[in-house]
Order: structure tokens, then sequence, then C-alpha cells
């Protein structure tokens, strides 16, 4: 039943995904009220599957790739409504709608009907270092996107073309850029903290060499870099886009990558 | 309902003739009243703005009756506005006053004006008792075509004027205008409407400076601003959001070495320089620094070009839903007209063959009771037939043509054909 509740909001959240698309190549919104309806109804579907898959195990599930990847999407999705509700930015929509998409496809494609969980995972751990890193992830893919929307925005200003866009001003940009960084580095520093205190306790001192672990450390640097700029230099604007920019590539370099604690079933 | 439609615009009469042909506000009423009389109109209204002059008339319209009154009221001979003055008749009519209405025929294109003026136009009529069910609908119709247009195409959504551009321009930068500050460097008239447009979307507060002090006095009065001497201005430029430049100095008045001053002073904060001297008083490599825009007089037209041009396509899709619109009224307004028609039709004729049986009956008075009965019901038969076969046509034809824009002339004809009066 969860299985199917998560395809099903797949399909609804393709109408997303079909908005961005169309968008980007008319350059002209299109389908974009559908597209928060579909995605509205598929968020439904998609949190109803994750509290049956949860009363089934009689435990919130984390510990596959499927539901971690379920999970994060969710989040991703509810980020997306909450944002737009507060901000009413469309154009975020061109950038979200493509990665719920994603992260639920990967969920979907993930899914195995082997319930066992690895050892490693057996632990409380999981229930504060996954959803804090996923938080802070989610936090900083829509500081990411602002800052684009940013970027985008500055570019049409300075060349002065004359734009009918529907970008958001650059002080809004601004603004979710930072209000997003300042809710996603405190979660993603406690995700970085709980995640050592367990590979501590697993691993002992060794942890500390894997690849994945240190390239998290590294970006956790650059955001804490662009945090530092904010505040004491005043950076704002163009640079900080940047610097959100190179963060974010950082993210999606730590999750892409396998290492000692990747999510294996 | 036929209906008329004269007048002057725009696009037919230059200023001076328009000037003559004006009704002021406050001699509409009795304009109108001297109107009615000498056109044997049943309903008027007169609509006079600086841009267009134009009268309506409903119910027994006469073109020419309305040409003379123009003229005779304005004390103005015939010949020398004949050439000037439009008229359309009923579709054409309803046609010019949706177009007006919804700005499709404005001197710019998709003004928010003029919606108000014929409000007001409509208005004052219906204060003089001028307009009764024949204009009534129709006005109400025009307003709701005008917003149409306004909501379903893009036609009064971009600025096209350079004061309207510099506050779309700086929406883009702030959002939010609200509690930001301007700063006006030099009197002008431009610079002047420009802060105007932008305190009226919310900016806070205005800082005026001039080379003569007291003329910045007097401009900041205006906007409740501060005045600042010239020779301070830079000491207080870091505190404005945006910056309307327009003095007459032949070199610039903000340069790159201010501008970066200010960016630095302003932790970042971006600032907008609108530049509308010329020559130009910001140095054009300011646009290089980050966070600080610089648009200049040409960069606002390109803006307001740009913006006119979609304007005019949107203005191909306005004039599909007025079309559409005015389509629909007619047949409305017809099929109203129709079926009052056929039942007039019917009952006058019916009236003649009663009036003729009845006239004849003695003729068969000799006649035993009972063939006098039969021959009776025979005459009642053949005439009753015969009436159904000559109208049969007619009315089949007024059917058919209340859905033609045509229609209200032929029901006209048809209704001059059996002396039908109006009623």
């Amino acid at each position: 039943m969860h299985v199917q509740l998560l395809e099903f909001a797949l399909g609804l959240y393709s109408v997303g995904l079909l908005h961005s698309v169309l968008t980007v190549l008319r350059k002209k919104q299109t389908l974009f009220k559908p597209a928060v309806v579909a995605t509205l109804i598929g968020f439904a579907c998609h949190a109803a599957s994750i509290a049956i898959r949860a009363y089934e195990l009689q435990r919130f599930a984390l510990a596959q790739r499927y539901e971690s990847f379920s999970f994060f999407a969710a989040l991703a999705v509810l980020a997306f409504l909450l944002v737009y509700w507060k901000y009413k930015i469309d154009s975020l929509g061109i950038f979200s709608f493509p990665a719920i998409f994603v992260m639920t496809f990967i969920a979907n494609l993930a899914y195995t009907t082997q319930d066992s969980v690895p050892e490693l995972l057996r632990s409380r751990w999981i229930y504060i270092h996954t959803p804090l890193v996923i938080l802070g992830y989610v936090a900083f893919f829509i500081a990411f996107s602002a800052a684009v929307l940013y970027l985008f925005q500055e570019r049409e200003l300075k060349l002065k073309r004359v734009f009918f866009n529907r970008l958001p001003s650059l002080e809004i940009c601004d603004d979710l850029a930072y209000r997003a960084l300042a809710v996603g580095f405190p979660l993603m520093t406690l995700g970085i903290l709980s995640g050592a205190l367990w590979a501590q306790q697993v691993w002992g001192v060794q942890w500390m060499s894997d690849p994945k672990i240190l390239l998290a450390f590294v970006t956790w640097l650059i955001y804490l870099l662009l945090i530092h700029y904010r505040l004491i230099a005043g950076w704002r604007g163009k640079k900080a886009a940047y610097l959100a920019i190179v963060g974010f590539i950082g993210v999606v370099a730590t999750f892409s990558m396998s290492g000692l604690h990747a999510f294996q079933p | 309902m036929e209906l008329a439609l004269i007048g002057v615009s725009h696009k037919t009469a230059p200023v001076e003739v328009r000037e003559r042909l004006a009704f002021p506000s406050d001699k509409i009423r009795a304009a109108l009243e001297s109107l009615l009389e000498k056109t044997h109109a049943a309903e008027a209204m007169i609509l006079s703005t600086c841009n267009r002059v134009e009268i309506v008339v409903a119910q027994g319209p006469d073109a020419q009756l309305v040409r003379d009154f123009i003229c005779e009221y304005h004390q103005i001979p015939a010949e020398s506005i004949s050439e000037h003055l439009y008229s359309y008749k009923n579709a054409d009519a309803i046609r010019h006053l949706f177009r007006v209405t919804a700005s499709l025929d404005s001197m710019m294109l998709g003004e928010p004006q003029i919606l108000g003026q014929v409000k007001e136009a409509y208005r004052l009529a219906s204060a003089a008792g001028t307009i009764g069910s024949g204009l009534s609908p129709l006005l109400n119709r025009a307003f709701a075509v005008a917003k149409r247009v306004r909501s379903e195409t893009g036609i009064s959504n971009s600025a096209v004027s350079i004061s309207y551009a510099a506050v779309e321009l700086a929406r883009k930068i702030f959002g939010d205008l609200s509690g930001k500050t301007v700063m006006i460097i030099g009197a002008s008239k431009m610079g002047e409407l420009a802060a105007k447009h932008l305190r009226r979307n919310g900016v806070a507060s205005v800082l005026v400076t001039n080379r003569t002090f007291e003329k910045a006095v007097e401009i900041a009065k205006i906007f409740e601003g501060a005045a600042i001497p010239f020779e301070h201005f830079s000491d207080h430029i870091d505190r404005a959001d945006i910056v309307i430049s327009s003095t007459g100095a032949p070199h610039f008045i903000i340069t790159r070495q201010l501008a970066e001053q200010v960016i630095r002073n302003r932790r970042n904060n971006p600032v907008f320089f609108i530049d509308i001297a010329v020559p130009r008083d910001v140095d054009p490599s300011v646009n290089d620094i980050d966070n600080a825009f610089v648009y200049d007089i040409d960069d606002l037209q390109q803006v307001i070009d740009s913006n006119m041009k979609e304007r005019m396509k949107e203005a191909g899709r306005a004039e599909e839903i007025v079309d559409r619109e005015v389509q629909a009224f007619c047949t409305r307004m017809q099929s109203r007209e129709v079926a009052p028609t056929i039942v007039l039709v019917r009952e006058s004729v019916e009236k003649v063959r009663r009036e003729e049986i009845e006239r004849h009956r003695r003729l068969l008075r000799d006649m035993p009771a009972d063939q006098q009965a039969a021959a009776l019901g025979a005459i009642d038969q053949i005439t009753q037939s015969l009436m159904n076969k000559i109208l049969h046509h007619p009315i089949s034809q007024m059917k058919e043509m209340a859905n033609d824009p045509d229609g209200a002339e032929f029901i006209e004809t048809v209704r001059k054909i059996f002396n039908i009066k109006p009623q």
C-alpha cells in the first residue's frame, strides 16, 4: 500500500516536473497552479505512505535507502510548500519540482521487499542524525535555489535586458537565501555532531578518515565561511550567492559519494 | 434598440478642435436635456475628456440631428468640424464604446483612467435622467468588458512612462518599497514626477539637494522631505536606496569612487541610481559595482519601448475579446426585441383579419342560420391559413436575423412595414 501511494505521489509530482521543463523551454510560466495543486495532493499521499510504512514496521522507517529518500523528498515538498506559502515566489518551483520528483523517483526505484535493517544502522542515533542532516540539506537546497534566482535577476538588471520575468526581487531572494542558511546551518552542525558521536561509538577514531565524512566537514566549513562573511563583512547579494552555490555543490557531492556509511541496505 | 455614437477623439481631431467641443462636467446635465429635446432621442450620454468628446444616443437617434446639436451648442460652423467627426451606428457604435472603455482607443494604450471617465459620464447622465433601459445594460456591459480585458490580457501590465518604469525597476531590486529612502539631486519636473510615483508606492522619506538651496527646500516641502545643501549631499547619499539625478552639470556628479564609497558605507545594501540628466550625472561604470544599479534615460526608454510592444501584442487579444463581446451583446439585445416584435406583427395582422370578417359578415345575413355558421367557419379557416402563409416567411426570417449583427435594422424595417410603433 505504501509503495502504491508513493508511486501515486510520484505521478502527481510529475506535473511539477512538467511545469519546470515547459517553463524553461517556453520562457513563460506554464502549468504552475496545476503543479502546486498536484504537489499538494501528492504530498498528502506521500505523508500517508510514510505513516503506513511506519505503522507496518512499528517503527519510524529511515534505515533503508527507500525510506530515507522518501523521507527526504517529503521534507523537500513540505519545505517548498511552506516557503511558497510565505514568500509566494513562483520561480522557486523551477528548482524544487524536479528535485522533489528525482528524490521520489529514487525512493521508488530503491524499494525492495526485504525488510532487514543492516546491523550498523540499528541504533537510536539514526533517528537523530538522519532527520537533522536531511533537514539541513533541504534548507541548503532552498538557499541554493534562492541564490540562483538572485544571480539571474541581478544579471538581467545589470545588463538592462528588458524582462517580463516573474523572478522575485533581489532583496527577497537574498533574504530567503539568508534565512534558509540561518536555519540550515545549525541543523547541519547538529547533524554532523550527532554523526560524529555515532561514528565514534561504532568505529572509534578511524571514522575521521572516511572520505564522505571529510567532504561533509569541508562543506560545513564553506557554510561557516558564508555565515562569517555575511555577519562580519556584510556580504550579501552576488558574492554570498556564489558561495551558497559552491556550498550546495559540496552538499550534492557529499550526498552522492559512497563512504563507510552510505545508505546501503 | 437603435443606437448612434458621434464624436471626435485624439485620432481624428487636434487639441484645438477637441477643446472647443468639450463639455465641462457642470454643464453636462443641461446639455443632455437640450440634446434630447433637439434630437428626439429617448436616451443619451456625453463623454467629454481631454482626448475625446463623444455623444451616445439611443432609441430614435439621428446622427445628423446630433451633429447639428453639437454645432449649435458650441456655436461652431458645421464645416469646420465635419471632417473631424465620426459617427457609428448600432453594432459599430457598441464596438466603439467597448473599445474606448477598455482603453483600446486611448492615446496611451491600456491606460486605466478612461474606465473611470466613462463611469463618470454614465453617472452624470443617470443623474440627469437620460439613461434608460437601452443605454444602461450597454454601459454596464462595457464596464464588464473593460474589466475582462484588463484581467485577461496584459494590456495594462507594464510601465510605459519614465516614472512608472523607475518604480517597476525599483521593485525588481527592493521588492517592497516601504521604508526606503529616495534622494533627488537637481530640480527637474521628471525627477519630481519619478519621486512622486515612488512616494506613492511606499517610499518612506525623500531627500532633496540642489545647487540653488531654496529650490531644494521648495521641492522637499512637496514630499515632506529634507533639503540638503548641495555641498554636503555626498555626506547624506548613503542613506538613499534610490538616487534620482537630473542636474544640468556637464560632468559626472556621482563618480565611480563616490559610488564605491557609498556601497561600502551601506554595507553592500543595494542602491538604484536613476540618471535622467543629459549629459549624464552618473558615471556609467558605476553599474559594474556590485549592488549598484544604474539606469540612464535611454535605458528607461528601452524598458518603456519593449513594454509598449508587449502592450500592442496584448491589444490584439483584447480586440478579439471585444469582438466576441459585441457579437454576444447584439445577439442578446436583438433576441430580446425579436420576440415581442413577432407577437406584435401577428397581433396586428390578426386584428385586420377580425375587422374584415366583422365588416363583411352582413353579406351572409340572408343565409339560413346553419349555412351561415358553416360559411363563417370556412371563412375563418381560409383567412387564418392565408395569414399564416403570408406571415410564415417574414417571421422565420426575423428569427434568423436575431443572430445577425445587422439584425436590428431588419427588425426596424419589419416594424415599419407593419406599422408597429415603439412602445
